[in-house]
């Protein structure tokens, strides 16, 4: 492994898991829903794979599949009942959403008494925690091996969305977003898209969830408050939305600079405060603003200019 | 053209310039560091987020330990380097912090990080890479549990609670009792099951178990029943600000002032007596530390403390302060800063004199040192007798 590599290994891993849920969020964002649901289905997919990774002997990947398919299976009742509403509305009742999980999840033990005979059987811990056994990764091919199925996700997410983007479905998303009733009016059965759009961010963010289990390890409720989803929009408004460029770059910046600023001690997070703020407010379309790319292209054009810098 | 000054590339390039100016000092530093005879330590502290109130009087505490330290000669021609991360008061933060501190400072003993939950996440990376943890303020169950490089010098709440109800059940002969507790917070979890294993195995009544959500403000529903059952005692696990809300509005309620509130770790803090004025008065909690104990160094170490920040040390920063000293003292004992000497070192300290008191580690690597019970008079936490 290189050193850089090696040395912000878990830096990048939550890069990764950080862009797979920016563009969990950058879907519905791209269909003009805001729904800031992505935490709680992140939890739904972190805890179903804890409980399986504890209570049995289910292998991994197993367990991811089931936090997808759980995810999908509860956002599509969900959606159904919530994409009537619009606008702030959605996003509140999204975020209702969020918090009726993250309660459940503290309390998971309680509803899990009411239904077996065993009372002192613990599988959600409350406000504690499921904490998995640490195992020190093997390297396989230059990554650590609970680093290469997330890279993996990421890219099959990306790949996804590159090839919806043109197709009909990301035209047919994006006319939603400009115009909701001319878009029905053009025969596109605007409910339908909703929630397709819907449940595949949640499937998204569930799995995001399932492979963040490993790398954090432990998965207490505190992990999916109100500040996750925040921040999952952020990345996606931070980079912009009409790309899907613009989420993995928001995750990507939003999550390296702090880190990146670490030598700046006390003073990192007014400089990391400074940069988001500069760069919402000369960039408000998002870092992967063409104007941005035409700004690249004309200092590659200048090689006068590159000497300066 | 007035506006172009301004435009983005401008702007973007003076941040660079600051940053290349901010670089190149951090760079000299970096190579000071190469000399011989700097120990680096680290230290991961929540300085930003959730539990900055603590990590704060953590990170103060342990840069005063270490001027002091390196001021004595204490380590011969040896300095300790500390360097502080923040780990924004989540497990995100700890892990990212402990893989810096190890792989690229090669640190050779951390402190930290604040939070017990982070602790779990964050120590096993220390663990597989042989480098020393020593927690100053992880209280919760399964920390030293990880492994053997895992140390920590704060009582565990299974410690401190039994004596707490132990002496207060002496002195104030109660029967029964009723338990109010923070479900959601870790903290304030673990001191309800400590309290509760306390009761039971000290034979005392639980009359009723209520449980309240962090940043509530209304208490007035649980405090009703509670007072309806007449106990002789309320046992209350929160942390500060709810602790505060809760007596005031208990004694509003009409809870006479001979039913105390006995209290976890969380009231370890002198925002309670602020914030809750004449209703703290009474309230009894057991500690780790008191401001009033008359330990070796205890005198010197709050009044240096009060002079440096300009405010009182609280039980975090003794315990930090006391933590930069166990490690100083493992590395002056080992001789070599080679972290598994350290370790070795670590594990055989026996009643090395701190500010917590007699000190010592037992052969799990929890922390042996005598608990105090405190209680508020006139606003002050004082020894209670």
């Amino acid at each position: 492994m290189p050193e850089f590599v090696s040395n912000n290994i878990s830096t990048i891993n939550f890069i990764l898991i950080n862009i797979a849920l920016g563009l969990s969020i950058y879907i519905t964002l791209a269909t003009g829903l805001l729904s800031l649901s992505n935490a709680g289905f992140m939890a739904i997919g972190a805890y179903t794979v804890a409980i399986i990774s504890t209570q049995s002997n289910i292998p991994f990947s197993v367990g991811l599949v089931m936090a997808i398919a759980l995810g999908v299976a509860l956002a599509l009742p969900i959606g159904m009942l919530v994409l009537g509403l619009r606008d702030i509305y959605l996003a509140i009742a999204t975020l209702g959403f969020g918090e009726i999980v993250r309660i459940i999840a503290l309390n998971g033990d309680k509803v899990v008494h009411l239904f077996s005979q065993n009372k002192e059987l613990i599988i959600f811990n409350g406000a504690e925690g499921i904490t998995l056994t640490y195992k020190t990764p093997t390297v396989i091919l230059g990554l650590p091996d609970t680093t290469w199925p997330i890279l993996i996700y990421v890219m099959v997410i990306i790949y996804i969305l590159a090839t919806l983007h043109n197709s009909r479905f990301g035209r047919i998303l994006a006319s939603i977003r400009q115009d909701e009733t001319a878009a029905s009016t053009l025969g596109v059965n605007v409910v339908h898209y909703k929630l397709l759009a819907f449940v595949l961010g949640s499937a998204i963010a569930a799995g995001a969830g399932a492979l963040s289990a490993p790398i954090v390890r432990v998965i207490d409720p505190h992990n999916y408050v109100f500040s996750r989803g925040v921040d999952i929009l952020a990345y996606a408004v931070l980079g912009g939305m009409t790309h899907w460029v613009g989420p993995i770059l928001g995750a990507t910046v939003l999550t390296s600079l702090p880190e990146a600023l670490r030598f700046l001690k006390d003073q990192r997070d007014i400089v990391n405060g400074l940069i988001i703020m500069l760069s919402i407010i000369y960039l408000p379309a998002g870092l992967a603003d063409p104007r941005i790319w035409g700004l690249f292209k004309r200092l590659v054009s200048f090689p006068k200019r590159e000497q300066v810098s | 053209m007035k506006a172009r000054f301004f435009s983005f590339p401008t702007v973007l390039m003076l941040l660079f310039v600051c940053f290349a100016a901010i670089d190149v000092s951090s760079a000299s530093a970096a190579s000071a560091s190469s000399l011989s005879g700097e120990i680096p330590i680290g230290a991961v502290w929540s300085m930003t987020g959730a539990a900055a109130v603590y990590g704060s009087s953590q990170k103060n505490a342990s840069e005063l330990a270490v001027d002091e330290i390196n001021k004595s000669g204490m380590l011969g021609a040896g300095k300790i380097k500390l360097i502080t991360e923040d780990d924004r008061s989540t497990k995100e933060g700890a892990i990212t912090a402990f893989d810096k501190l190890i792989k690229e400072y090669k640190v050779v003993a951390i402190l930290g990080p604040t939070l017990s939950n982070s602790a779990k996440a964050a120590d096993p990376i220390a663990q597989a890479a042989k480098v020393p943890v020593l927690a100053v303020s992880n209280t919760a169950g399964g920390i030293v549990e990880m492994g053997d490089f895992i140390f920590r010098d704060s009582l565990s709440e299974m410690l401190v609670q039994p004596n707490t109800i132990r002496e207060t059940k002496n002195k104030l002969g109660y029967k029964k009792v009723a338990i109010l507790y923070g479900n959601d917070d870790v903290f304030t979890k673990g001191g309800y099951d400590a309290f509760k294993k306390a009761l039971n195995d000290q034979g005392i009544q639980i009359l009723a178990t209520e449980t309240f959500n962090k940043n509530d403000s209304d208490f007035s529903a649980q405090l009703t029943k509670i007072k309806g059952l007449k106990p002789d005692a309320i046992i209350v696990s929160a942390l500060a600000e709810e602790a505060a809300g809760i007596m005031s509005q208990g004694r509003q309620l009409g809870i006479p002032d001979s039913v105390p509130f006995i209290g976890g770790n969380g009231f370890n803090s002198p925002k309670l007596a602020q914030l809750a004025g004449p209703a703290a008065e009474g309230a009894i909690t057991g500690a780790a530390w008191l401001i009033s104990n008359d330990t070796p160094g205890n005198k010197a170490f709050v009044e240096a403390y009060h002079k440096k920040f300009g405010a009182n040390p609280d039980q975090f920063a003794a315990q930090a302060y006391t933590g930069v000293y166990i490690l100083a003292n493992a590395i002056k004992t080992a001789g070599s800063s080679n972290p598994t000497a350290i370790r070795d070192a670590m594990a055989k300290i026996k009643d090395m004199d701190t500010v917590l008191g007699k000190f010592s580690f037992d052969a799990h690597r929890e922390p042996v040192h005598s608990p105090v019970v405190q209680i508020i008079k006139n606003g002050k936490f004082v020894l209670y007798k």
